[in-house]
């Protein structure tokens, strides 16, 4: 049965978000308290002070399990970096370079531009591609990663990712959605309903994107059939961080006090003659634009940060950078956004991928690195989980001439590289096992829905008691598939 | 390998078999199969699951194909399906129940006599789910006091409020109820004067007389195209990675006709199926096809074209499954349906009719795929139809006539052809010529190297003449050749002399002049004339060409291409002969340019070697090796041909104005559903993959729905008769459900998407059955069945509330009060623009582009056109004509609960959160629309009328009743302390004026500072109008 027992309750308090509740399956009971609370409604739960909200705690008996982390800070690299020259190193693949690749990793295989029988590509033999161990655990990461290197002992690297879709749009929605086509909810809006948000001043989910959008356009944070409030918000780097934020010209902060003052003394009456509560809440969505108004603008400047902050991240305040966009989300955990999700475009090396690498390496090993360090040093590693992924990862066979200055590798998607760290993830771990050439996996093999399990069982969600019914059927994240890699679970 | 266990139980089995025929009579289903399915087997194969895609809810689901491709059971024959050797066998692994107890030797017995008997089902055991049973009129139920009550409608739901102690809430004030109506039926308010109008002299008849100017309204159809957009996932781009702009705006038209003339929903659907399979289709029927051509499609490089067809089909049969059956069968892709009775079979039964239409994606050059599918011209009005055929006439004269002078192009394509074949193995030898002597004209210095180059040094002059003397053993020379060659002792390392750091040349003038021996006098030589020039590399604008232009003052150079070698060819125009070998030639290297910019290393060489494909650009050679050639491309190709023929030339360039003419005139294309020739085989696919086809199948319906007429086409056409006919139990349900969730919020059923057997129960069930009964007895009419909702006194209940009916009913769905909920985002814009004086009312044409923030029209995907916001009437027309890319929707919308339309959509969800609230206060589109509603007060009062007028005419325009005199002192205060602010503040008074024009026809800069300023501060005040919960709800 996918009706929740706790669907009976939501119906008991249907009288405020009527179209809300209609079909609410989920963790219930807390995400209904978290909606009441984030709406401002006049329940009982509903603490005024945004600072007591952010400190709050998840309410674990209101959690399938014992969550191991309170939020999410999720990088997502579009276009696919190439796993074998950054975490999964092959001496073989390396020694067998130029050779043309074995036939069962070409014939009867789906391959998106390899069209001739290729040959592989070993990660080049030079200083700047070695892989070196890095601290306690001896994990191997290449030197193209030096920051990444340091912070090694945090992370459990998930060497044997797989998914089912090897084109952009349709692998990058089932990597976020767990469905290979739109119109699903991604995972950021999954566990927006399922845990609510912790800040009234704030949306549960918040995109960051540096480059261009990724070819799944909105969708890949999109609400789906789930309701539209738990979509991902964008927070822009140009003109206003979130749409319509800023009052237009001729209208200044005391006068927008005042439109909206009068906007719900007028509401305010229509209530009371009519009491419709629907009209309750759109007072509160009011109140709460207005305080957005100022809260959004306050986490988006980050030149309060100190100077060994800007250091260790390497941001440049007033710019548009992945950078920035690191800080930024630590900004958000701080102040209780539930999921964060970073994008970053241009991993996509179908050629020149040994001089590409690099350079997109630079823009994001600092500033991952200090992420994961700062989150630390503050304390909220532990109950912050972050995720590297991408939609698929690379091919061990060159694309073009490997031989030539200008070869790259093509989508792969039957073994890849993901990787966690905090929020109750072993440290300094290593999942699964790629073969010695990288393009299958030997051990400990975790499909995309394993990996979206295993995130919800972390916040304490059971992936299969998620769901939500649509069109006749319960949905949940993971489809019909999904199991909790338990072993990286520290 | 047979075990042990496995061996004893097929032995059991068959004494089992051989003693069935001594149990009795024939079996009774109810009393002795039953009990046990329903004891042992439906926890796992039962109504709520469908473990392998067995359950025993009916026969047909019992012998339907499992998703192992085996039978359960075959009727007849025990030891052919899996049923018996499975709950007879001791294997852990096979047997069932897999835990728990065993099936007794006696059950089994039973089980194994009445398989044998032919399985058979007791009637009763078969009741099928209620909604797929067709609908029968309800009589309409009887109600003591009916004073209140209307129609037909009004008595179901009073009889389900009776039930509950309840009545129907008397009718709402008579303002606020011609403000729903009118917003139901044409999402656009009421004007004010006829609401006036209308309370001056209330009446029954006047009601309906308004109810009826709003379905006459094109408005209607406009309002009622949306929802249906949303089912159709109607969209204007491709969707995902490339999201490419697509032209089908003519399918959102034919919509919106076909609702505002009434057209029949039976007929309404067979065209939107297959109006391109209907005897002599009309344009319009055509274009209805485009409801199927509105799914997405990917064209990212990778794409595997047929995968891509595969799910186009897969979304074109779970949307009409969705939308005309109110059926979710895209479970069935995979396996048997877990709930519903449909199977897998039937899913692919069903695809088999969508299976016939072609490819939409392409190959179109190396790894890049496009869009690309049926499409058809639209029709053009007859001017535009004269004119195009005039000019088609004169185009295929012109082409005509360059077929014939053209002729001898062709000749030259297919020699250049079979020479560039050739080409690659006969390369040009080049052979250096022997430099006999050489002088220049400003006395620089020289040396002759080795390899018969001259490197020149000493004086740097500003100009320079190289005049070179060699000597030429070939005995035929077709084409010469200088190199300008770097050399270390160059500044720079060369070529040129002038510059370290831009070692540049510039040749202005190279003669070539030969004489037939080594003893020809100088004077005796002849120039040759040159007619074509090549070179490996040209500075923009200093083509190598201009070296042989006789214009002193261009020439070739190589800027840019520093510190490298370089050459440069000239052919001669005809081959020169030389009788004696060791001829002489001369060579003349004008260099004028000033500032030393001469060659400082250079060598000359010549060839005897067949040179006509010399010239051929890369790019040439590229195009000829494309079977099929582009506009551009086939323009290049002719450009290239035609050089040496000036008649040829200029035919092109006729051509091509003619061309651009035809082009302006091109009439828009929509796109359309057509048949292939010869029809696709359809397989079942194994687990939904397109690589793993299985049994093949053939067109049908699935077995639970009315039955298939033989007489039907074994078509889409077919299917689409089948779907409106009057014995399917779904259509007229579904589709009168979607309507009345339009104006009450809520359907009958609350899923509109889902009547199957885990939807909750309708509301009011006799009711649905009535009212789809009466919208096929009414021939289909969809007015009729929305005038009956709106006449109903249950539509036109006060939508006020009170504790105890929030309390007794708080979804309002026992219609215990009037629907009261916020309008779609459509309707949002819509009734602002309206309510402001805005609104344009044009209609239909290619969708438009009104304001949006920067940043959001990304080009992420190809063809995007820029986002320019219209400054015409086209920003201010309705919702439904806004471009929809589902990639980037308009943001405005999407706050609003808008889909992207990547899917079908059947009902919005309704939220209500803080990024609305931004959207209307601070949008530029909606700033803009409260500006004009002050600007509209204040026309409309002619600067005069009390302050308390003018605002209670401005609140009046949002929420159509006279406002109380309470509401107006909150708008005053608002106003008294925005004038004194703005009074003071310039600079503020023109921000929020600065993108509206006029005011009563003169433009806002004619007004005095005092106008100004009341308009700023009522603009103020209106924006508080048009966020009202009020405003947007209805």
């Amino acid at each position: 049965m996918w009706l929740h027992k706790n669907q009976r309750t939501s119906q008991d308090l249907t009288l405020t978000r009527r179209h809300l509740f209609q079909k609410l399956g989920g963790v219930g009971g807390l995400a209904l308290a978290s909606l009441f609370r984030e709406t401002g409604l006049g329940l009982s739960a509903s603490p005024a002070d945004p600072l007591l909200l952010s400190q709050a705690k998840i309410d674990t008996a209101q959690c399938h399990f014992p969550p191991r982390a309170k939020n999410v800070i999720y990088i997502h690299m579009v276009g696919a970096p190439s796993h074998l020259d950054l975490f999964d190193y092959k001496p073989e693949l390396q020694k067998r370079n130029g050779q043309l690749c074995p036939d069962e990793f070409f014939q009867g295989k789906q391959l998106a531009f390899i069209r001739q029988q290729p040959s592989l590509l070993g990660t080049p033999s030079k200083k700047e591609f070695e892989f070196s161990r890095c601290g306690q655990s001896g994990i191997r990461i290449s030197n193209l990663l030096p920051h990444l290197q340091q912070v090694a002992d945090e992370i459990t690297f998930n060497r044997g990712t797989y998914t089912d879709q090897f084109n952009h749009a349709p692998a990058q929605m089932m990597m976020l959605s767990g469905f290979q086509r739109f119109g699903r909810p991604s995972i950021g809006a999954w566990t927006s309903y399922g845990l609510g948000s912790e800040n009234k001043n704030l949306p549960s989910f918040v995109v960051l994107v540096t480059g261009q959008v990724l070819g799944a356009g909105n969708s890949a944070w999109g609400s789906g059939f789930l309701p539209t409030v738990h979509q991902g918000v964008e927070f822009r780097s140009k003109g206003d961080p979130v749409l319509f934020l800023s009052n237009p010209k001729g209208i200044e902060a005391e006068s927008r006090k005042r439109t909206v003052d009068a906007i719900n003394k007028l509401n305010q009456r229509q209530l009371l003659n009519l009491q419709d509560p629907e009209i309750a809440t759109r007072i509160d969505q009011y109140e709460l634009a207005y305080r957005m108004q100022s809260s959004v603008p306050e986490l988006m400047e980050i030149e309060s940060e100190t100077k060994q902050t800007h250091e260790m991240y390497g941001t440049s305040p007033g710019k548009s950078s992945f950078a920035n966009n690191c800080l930024l989300a630590r900004r958000l955990v701080e102040r209780g956004v539930r999921f964060v999700q970073l994008f970053d475009q241009g991993w996509d090396m179908h050629n020149s991928v040994t001089d590409r690498l690099p350079t997109k390496c630079k823009q994001v090993d600092r500033p991952i690195a200090a992420l994961i360090k700062d989150l630390k040093q503050r304390g909220l590693l532990d109950e912050t989980l972050v995720i590297w992924s991408s939609e698929f990862g690379r091919t061990p066979m060159g694309q073009g001439d490997v031989k030539a200055k200008n070869v790259g590798r093509d989508h792969h998607r039957e073994a890849f590289t993901t990787w966690m760290a905090g929020g109750g993830v072993k440290k300094g771990f290593v999942y699964g096992k790629s073969d010695e050439l990288g393009y299958g996996i030997v051990e400990d093999p975790m499909h995309v829905h394993d990996f979206n399990a295993t995130i919800m069982h972390l916040l304490g969600i059971d992936h299969e008691q998620l769901t939500f019914k649509y069109q006749g059927r319960p949905y949940r994240l993971t489809d019909i598939g999904g199991v909790v890699a338990d072993k990286i679970i520290a | 390998m047979l075990n042990l266990s496995k061996l004893f139980s097929i032995v059991g089995l068959a004494c089992i078999v051989l003693q069935v025929n001594s149990i009795g009579d024939e079996i009774d289903f109810d009393k002795q199969i039953k009990p046990i399915l329903d004891s042992r087997c439906a926890e796992c194969h039962g109504s709520a699951s469908r473990e392998g895609g067995l359950r025993f809810t009916s026969r047909d689901d019992a012998m339907v194909e499992l998703d192992s491709g085996k039978f359960a059971i075959v009727a007849g024959d025990p030891l052919v399906g899996s049923l018996v050797s499975r709950i007879s066998s001791r294997d852990p692994g096979e047997m069932m129940p897999p835990d728990g107890k065993r099936l007794t030797r006696s059950e089994i017995e039973l089980i194994v006599k009445w398989i044998g008997e032919g399985a058979k089902w007791s009637k009763s055991s078969e009741s099928k789910h209620w909604s797929y049973v067709a609908p029968v009129r309800p009589v309409v139920p009887a109600i003591e006091d009916s004073a209140q009550l209307r129609n037909e409608v009004d008595y179901f739901v009073a009889k389900k409020l009776a039930s509950q102690g309840l009545k129907l809430s008397g009718d709402a004030p008579i303002a606020q109820m011609l403000r729903r109506v009118s917003l139901a039926l044409t999402g656009l308010p009421p004007e004010v004067e006829v609401v006036k109008a209308f309370l001056r002299n209330p009446s029954e008849e006047k009601f309906e007389q308004f109810v009826d100017d709003c379905f006459d309204s094109p408005a209607y159809g406009e309002r009622w195209a949306t929802p249906w957009f949303d089912a159709a996932r109607y969209a204007d781009s491709n969707g995902y990675q490339a999201d490419q702009i697509r032209e089908s705006w003519a399918y959102r038209d034919w919509v919106i006709r076909s609702i505002n003339q009434d057209q029949p929903f039976d007929q309404f659907t067979i065209e939107q199926l297959a109006g391109d399979l209907l005897p002599n289709a009309t344009e319009d029927q055509r274009i209805a096809t485009g409801f199927h051509r509105t799914v997405t499609c990917n064209v990212e490089a990778g794409v595997h074209p047929e995968e891509n067809r595969v799910n186009q089909v897969f979304d074109r049969v779970n949307t009409t499954g969705t939308v005309f059956l109110g059926t979710t069968l895209e479970c069935c892709q995979c396996h048997n349906h877990k709930y519903d009775p449909f199977s897998q079979e039937e899913y692919f039964r069903l695809f088999s009719f969508f299976n016939n239409t072609p490819v939409e994606v392409k190959l179109t050059s190396g790894v890049s795929y496009d869009f690309y599918g049926p499409k058809m011209d639209l029709s053009v009005d007859e001017k535009t139809k004269l004119k195009r055929d005039s000019l088609i006439d004169e185009l295929a004269k012109l082409k005509q006539e360059k077929e014939r002078i053209g002729l001898a192009a062709r000749e030259k394509l297919d020699d250049l052809k079979s020479k560039l074949a050739s080409e690659v193995q006969n390369q040009i030898t080049w052979t250096p010529l022997q430099i006999l002597n050489f002088s220049t004209a400003s006395g620089e210095a020289h040396r002759v190297l080795d390899d018969q180059s001259v490197l020149v040094g000493g004086l740097l002059p500003g100009t320079s003449r190289y005049t070179v003397d060699v000597s030429n053993e070939l005995s035929l020379v077709t084409a010469v050749r200088i190199e300008a060659l770097t050399h270390e002792e160059l500044p720079g390392t060369g070529p040129g002399r002038g510059d370290v750091e831009r070692p540049n040349f510039i040749l202005s003038e190279f003669v070539v002049s030969a004489g037939s021996s080594l003893t020809a006098e100088v004077d005796e030589f002849e120039v040759i004339p040159l007619d074509e020039s090549f070179a490996d590399y040209s500075q923009k604008n200093w083509e190598v060409r201009k070296a042989i232009d006789g214009d002193q003052k261009t020439g070739w150079a190589i800027g840019q291409q520093f510190f490298k070698d370089h050459w440069a060819a000239f052919r001669f125009k005809a081959p020169l002969k030389l009788t004696n070998s060791n001829g002489r030639m001369r060579f003349l290297l004008d260099q004028n340019y000033g500032r030393g910019r001469t060659i400082g290393r250079f060598r000359l060489l010549a060839t005897a070697d067949d040179v006509s494909t010399l010239g051929v650009s890369d790019e040439i050679r590229n195009i000829l090796k494309l079977e099929k050639l582009n506009a551009g491309q086939q323009k290049k190709l002719d450009e290239f041909l035609s050089k040496g023929q000036p008649e040829l030339l200029k035919l092109q360039s006729r051509i091509s104005v003619v061309e651009k003419k035809l082009e302006a005139l091109k009439p828009p294309t929509t796109l359309v559903m057509q048949e292939m020739d010869k029809p696709r085989e359809t397989f079942k696919l194994t687990r939904g993959d397109y690589l793993s086809p299985g049994k093949k199948v053939k067109a049908g319906v699935p077995a639970v729905l009315h039955s298939w007429n033989k007489e039907l086409p074994d078509n889409r056409l077919g299917l689409a008769k089948w779907m409106v006919d009057p014995k399917n139990p779904l259509l007229a349900r579904v589709a009168v459900n979607r309507w009345w969730a339009s104006y009450f919020g809520r359907g009958l059923m609350a899923s509109g998407e889902d009547f199957g057997t885990q939807s909750e129960p309708a509301s009011h069930p006799m009711l649905l059955d009535w009212l789809a009964v009466e919208l096929m007895e009414s021939g289909w009419s969809r007015k009729h069945i929305h005038k009956l909702i709106v006449m109903s006194s249950t539509f036109r209940q006060t939508s006020q509330s009170n504790g105890d009916l929030n309390s007794r009913d708080p979804e309002n769905v026992l219609l215990s009060r009037g629907p009261r909920f916020r309008m779609p985002a459509e309707m949002i814009r819509d009734n602002a623009l309206a309510i402001s004086g805005l609104l344009s009312t044009k209609m239909g044409g290619p969708p438009v582009m009104p304001f949006q923030p920067d940043n959001i029209w990304r080009t992420v995907g190809r063809n995007g056109p820029k986002w320019n916001a219209a400054k015409d009437e086209d920003r201010f027309r309705r919702g439904v004509y806004v471009i929809w890319r589902r990639a980037a929707p308009y943001p405005s919308f999407v706050n609003f609960d808008a889909p992207d339309r990547a899917a079908c959509v059947i009902e919005r969800p309704r939220s209500n959160t803080p990024l609305q609230a931004l959207t209307l206060l601070n949008d530029q589109a909606f700033v803009e629309m409260a500006v004009a509603l002050a600007s509209t007060v204040v026309s409309r009062f002619e600067g005069a009328g009390e302050l308390r007028t003018q605002l209670a005419y401005a609140m009046q325009r949002c929420v159509a009743r006279v406002p109380e005199s309470d509401e107006v002192d909150v708008l005053q205060q608002l106003y008294e302390v925005e004038l004194s602010r703005l009074t003071q503040d310039r600079a503020a008074v023109d921000g929020l004026l600065r993108n509206n024009k006029a005011v009563s026809g003169n433009s806002i800069a004619e007004l005095t500072l005092s106008e100004r300023n009341h308009l700023a501060a009522l603009s103020v005040v209106c924006n508080v109008l048009l966020n009202l919960d009020e405003t947007i709800n209805y």
